[in-house]
């Protein structure tokens, strides 16, 4: 075992951790000691395969455009439960993030004059979508680790598993974590921590994510004692491939593109007159799946799954040639379709979580009893919840939220780290307890020989997800679904390790995935079946309409003595207050 | 398995054959016309001994059709998997995996029974084998949508993504033959271990280099550059470090010190990007016999690239760039 000791360790490689690498490398002139540790090969984060792009309001004057437009636009899509200070903190700062990627070598599309040119995207009001072809989370993740490479102070952890957060009366100590390629423990002790693990959509098994969208990092929080928010609200996509759940990029309807029936009717007319199919996501998937209901969807004969068209043949070769290029690549290499002479199948996928780690404006972890934060922790991306998205994220809003948290909780990170002096030797002594205890229950894990086998486990859950959590869902369906994963949450503990190699056990990591994918699914159930309205991403049946007077609230839960607790707390309104949505 | 010894052949092979054959022929002139024909003899015998010998070495220890030394493979007799497909659609592919072990540092052969659908991929057959038949089957994996690199390995011979690989499409009378990657060190089954390669790739310094780096994190504004200028670095900018180039490499499999195609393009992405000011250094950078012209322009990684990126001619326009500076004096920044 070795223990290592940082200034800022960062938990996750996506946009957020590495942004928050850089910025707290730069934000000590190079001296503060930043350890990024990344379960992969830190480059091949989830974030990587973001297409569309990322929002800002760049060019204020020329297009008319304004930061208040952008925000008022976030905060209708989120249904109103995003929280309004942090809205404006979001669309505030993003145009620097549009420049300061730039500057890292980004190649945003260009106009003829040398401007970076914006794309149309779903819930916005006008183009403030800026992009790099669709491998938009490529280019940036490419951007930000070559970046890296050249920043002395800061080292990368290359496929390391973490299994713990450790914490000490509000005060961040360390993180454990298994090095994937020796089976080594190896044990981080820092001032400071960001956690930037991401979302955990991989709860269903049909998704738009990568394999490694397990939310470690909410589920070594929660474990922790520290509470979630919002995790009832999981966004679908509307326009996953048929059927492998492949990403078909939002800025394929945004450069144009139609959701056709199977008569060949575009049906968003009856449900977002004026802008068709870039209503926010939450209204497409729920339009598709109320079409298929009704008859119009069309049958994957091999899946059994029912599907739409996303028809953009008459967008041109030129178009997807030049602004939709991976589109293309990956329609005819998974489907042997050419998206310019046939229609695209697709239907709604998990694609992002809007829930997360109960933080402030500042991306500081907050405490359970809501008396403030934990000291030297913060959670960026995906993985925080602060809230900008509320009920529901506005597509190319989740690349800004990355950048700006990423900087702004590497800045605090490395601030905090240089004003910390090493903790007190009770510190140190609750440390080594705390390691000896988890190097205890991974042997424990390890030497078991007999019990439940982690993939049936899983597959179980994806029973359970998809039938009862998806685009709509019933009072009865989400009680059954939280009794169903209550009982899957009750067999992790005898989950058995097959392989029992010490040397890159993928079996291993699996099966610490499936433990915080079911912990996670089992806390969306209680969430849900507890909001008895519908509101952006959960939508219930019995309850089909919002109600403010009620549920105008963030749900909060955290693992307390007595199991899970579920409490509320108030949004943060500043210039709109909430109205029925139109679009 | 790999070494130095082997990169002399090779040298002899792809630049020393034709240069001694050059050599023999002035011999064999001399010797019409001068005293020396004794002399002349036994010159031109030593030089053909020495690259017939030494072309024979190399091709003696290739395994045929590829340019590599392969470790050695032992087949796992017997099959272990599904028996019969379950579902309607599904087919039954057998697997035939190489996997690597570390102890014996040989490969093992093990054959696999999985029922696929028309639409999976190559790593979605090995995930059913790892979730349904043999946990123990380790390889990399992510995006399952061939952006994040994660998935090189050897698909029936040739370098390939795992999740780009149509399986059905890829068997060959109901049969998918899997390796790893061995132009990598290896460190279980089907996963190579990547800290040379990142090293390489670090060394040639791939990142926008500017003359004030305060102002590069205090954006006010955002540089110029038009489509045209973004245009000649674009393709090269593709790259997804899956490592399947420097598997493909010939030069690489048999000298280690090679920084290879992967790095040299990403050097090539760097220099042709106008916003970048680090002019001529980058190219001292990889004007080595390591670097550059290391590059005997096989090709190899070209082909290999499944996105589209073409690292053997950044590597020409690099030398080219290189050779102009170095007679011109100057650098053309």
């Amino acid at each position: 075992m070795e223990i290592l000791d940082y200034d800022v360790v960062i938990l996750g490689s996506g946009i957020a951790g590495f942004s928050a690498a850089v910025h707290a490398s730069h934000a000590s002139e190079g001296k503060a000691r930043v350890a990024v540790i990344s379960k992969l090969h830190a480059m091949r984060s989830h974030s990587v395969a973001a297409e569309g792009g990322l929002s800002g309001v760049l060019h204020p004057k020329k297009g008319r455009d304004t930061l208040d437009s952008h925000a008022y636009d976030t905060v209708k899509g989120s249904d109103f439960l995003a929280d309004q200070d942090a809205v404006e903190e979001l669309v505030k700062h993003a145009p620097e993030e549009i420049k300061f990627f730039e500057h890292l070598g980004v190649p945003w599309h260009r106009e003829d004059n040398g401007d970076v040119s914006a794309r149309a995207f779903g819930g916005m009001s006008t183009p403030r979508t800026v992009f790099a072809e669709d491998k938009t989370g490529f280019f940036m993740m490419r951007a930000l680790y070559d970046e890296i490479t050249s920043l002395k102070n800061v080292d990368i952890f290359h496929e390391h598993f973490a299994t713990k957060l450790m914490l000490h009366k509000n005060r961040f100590l360390g993180i454990y974590t298994i090095d994937l390629g020796d089976g080594s423990a190896r044990v981080f002790s820092g001032k400071s921590c960001i956690i930037a693990t991401g979302g955990f959509s991989r709860i269903f098994s049909f998704t738009t994510t990568s394999h490694s969208c397990t939310g470690d990092g909410i589920a070594l929080a929660y474990e922790a004692g520290l509470p979630l928010k919002d995790m009832e609200f999981t966004q679908f996509h509307p326009t996953a491939m048929v059927p492998s759940g492949i990403l078909i990029t939002e800025a394929a309807r945004g450069e144009g593109g139609y959701l056709k029936d199977k008569r060949g009717d575009r049906f968003m007319s009856n449900y977002a007159k004026s802008v068709m199919e870039l209503a926010p996501r939450d209204i497409v998937s729920r339009a598709i799946v109320t079409e298929i209901a009704r008859g119009n969807g069309i049958l994957h004969k091999e899946s059994g799954l029912e599907y739409v068209n996303l028809d953009l043949r008459h967008l041109g070769e030129q178009t997807l040639d030049e602004r939709l290029p991976m589109i293309k690549e990956i329609a005819m290499k998974m489907l042997n379709i050419n998206p310019s002479e046939e229609q695209i199948p697709v239907r709604p996928a998990a694609h992002f979580t809007m829930g997360g780690i109960h933080t402030d404006i500042d991306g500081q972890v907050q405490r359970a009893d809501g008396k403030g934060g934990v000291d030297g922790l913060w959670a960026a991306g995906e993985a925080g919840c602060v809230s900008v998205h509320g009920a529901n994220r506005l597509g190319s809003n989740s690349l800004s939220q990355c950048a700006v948290w990423g900087r702004k909780t590497g800045y605090a990170a490395a601030k905090h780290a240089r004003r910390t002096k090493a903790g007190k030797e009770e510190y140190g002594r609750m440390f080594e307890k705390q390691v000896e205890r988890e190097r205890g229950r991974l042997a424990a894990l390890m030497g078991r020989e007999d019990g439940v086998d982690p993939y049936a486990l899983r597959d179980g859950m994806y029973e359970v997800t998809g039938r009862y959590l998806y685009v709509y869902r019933n009072m009865r369906g989400m009680r059954a679904a939280k009794k169903a994963l209550s009982r899957l949450k009750a067999m992790l503990p005898r989950m058995v390790v097959r392989d029992k190699s010490q040397i890159y056990n993928t079996n291993l990591r699996d099966t610490l995935e499936i433990n915080n994918l079911i912990r996670l699914a089992d806390i969306v159930a209680a969430c849900a079946m507890r909001r008895k309205e519908s509101r952006g991403a959960h939508a219930v049946r019995e309850h089909p309409k919002r109600d403010d007077a009620n549920w105008l609230k963030h749900t909060l839960i955290y693992n307390s003595i007595f199991g899970q607790r579920v409490t509320y707390s108030p949004v943060k309104i500043t210039k709109w207050t909430p109205v029925e949505r139109h679009y | 398995m790999r070494g130095h010894s082997l990169m002399i052949f090779e040298y002899a092979a792809m630049v020393g054959i034709p240069v001694l054959l050059a050599l023999t022929a002035v011999a064999y002139l001399v010797s019409l016309t001068a005293a020396y024909l004794p002399l002349a003899i036994v010159l031109m015998l030593a030089l053909f001994t020495y690259g017939i010998t030494s072309f024979i070495e190399i091709y003696a220890h290739r395994q045929p059709g590829t340019n590599r030394i392969a470790l050695r493979t032992s087949v796992v007799e017997g099959f272990i998997g599904e028996t019969e497909v379950r579902e309607k659609g599904m087919r039954m592919l057998t697997f035939k995996v190489k996997r690597f072990d570390r102890g014996d540092r040989v490969l093992k052969e093990y054959t696999y029974n999985v029922a696929v659908d028309k639409f999976m991929s190559v790593l979605d057959g090995l995930l059913g084998i790892k979730d349904r038949i043999d946990p123990s089957l380790s390889m990399r994996y992510s995006c399952r949508m061939g952006i994040c690199g994660s998935c090189g390995m050897v698909v029936n011979g040739k370098p390939a993504l795992a999740c780009e690989t149509n399986a059905i499409a890829a068997a060959r009378e109901g049969t998918v033959d899997v390796g790893p990657m061995e132009g990598h060190q290896l460190l279980k089954d089907l996963v190579p271990d990547f800290d040379d390669f990142f090293e390489k790739h670090k060394s040639v310094e791939p990142h926008l280099f500017r003359n004030n780096a305060i102002e590069k994190y205090n954006a006010n504004r955002v540089y110029k550059q038009n489509m045209e200028q973004e245009n000649k670095f674009l393709p090269s900018s593709f790259c997804i470090m899956c490592g399947l180039c420097m598997d493909a490499c010939p030069v690489v499999n048999s000298n280690p010190n090679f920084i290879g195609p992967q790095a040299l393009s990403q050097a090539y992405r760097y220099r042709n990007d106008n916003r970048d000011q680090m002019g001529g250094k980058r190219l001292d950078l990889i004007d080595t016999l390591e670097g550059v012209w290391g590059c005997e322009f096989i090709g190899a990684c070209s082909e290999a690239c499944p996105k589209g990126v073409d690292p053997a001619l950044s590597i020409q326009l690099l030398k080219s760039d290189i050779m102009a500076s170095g007679f011109l004096g100057k650098d053309d920044d």
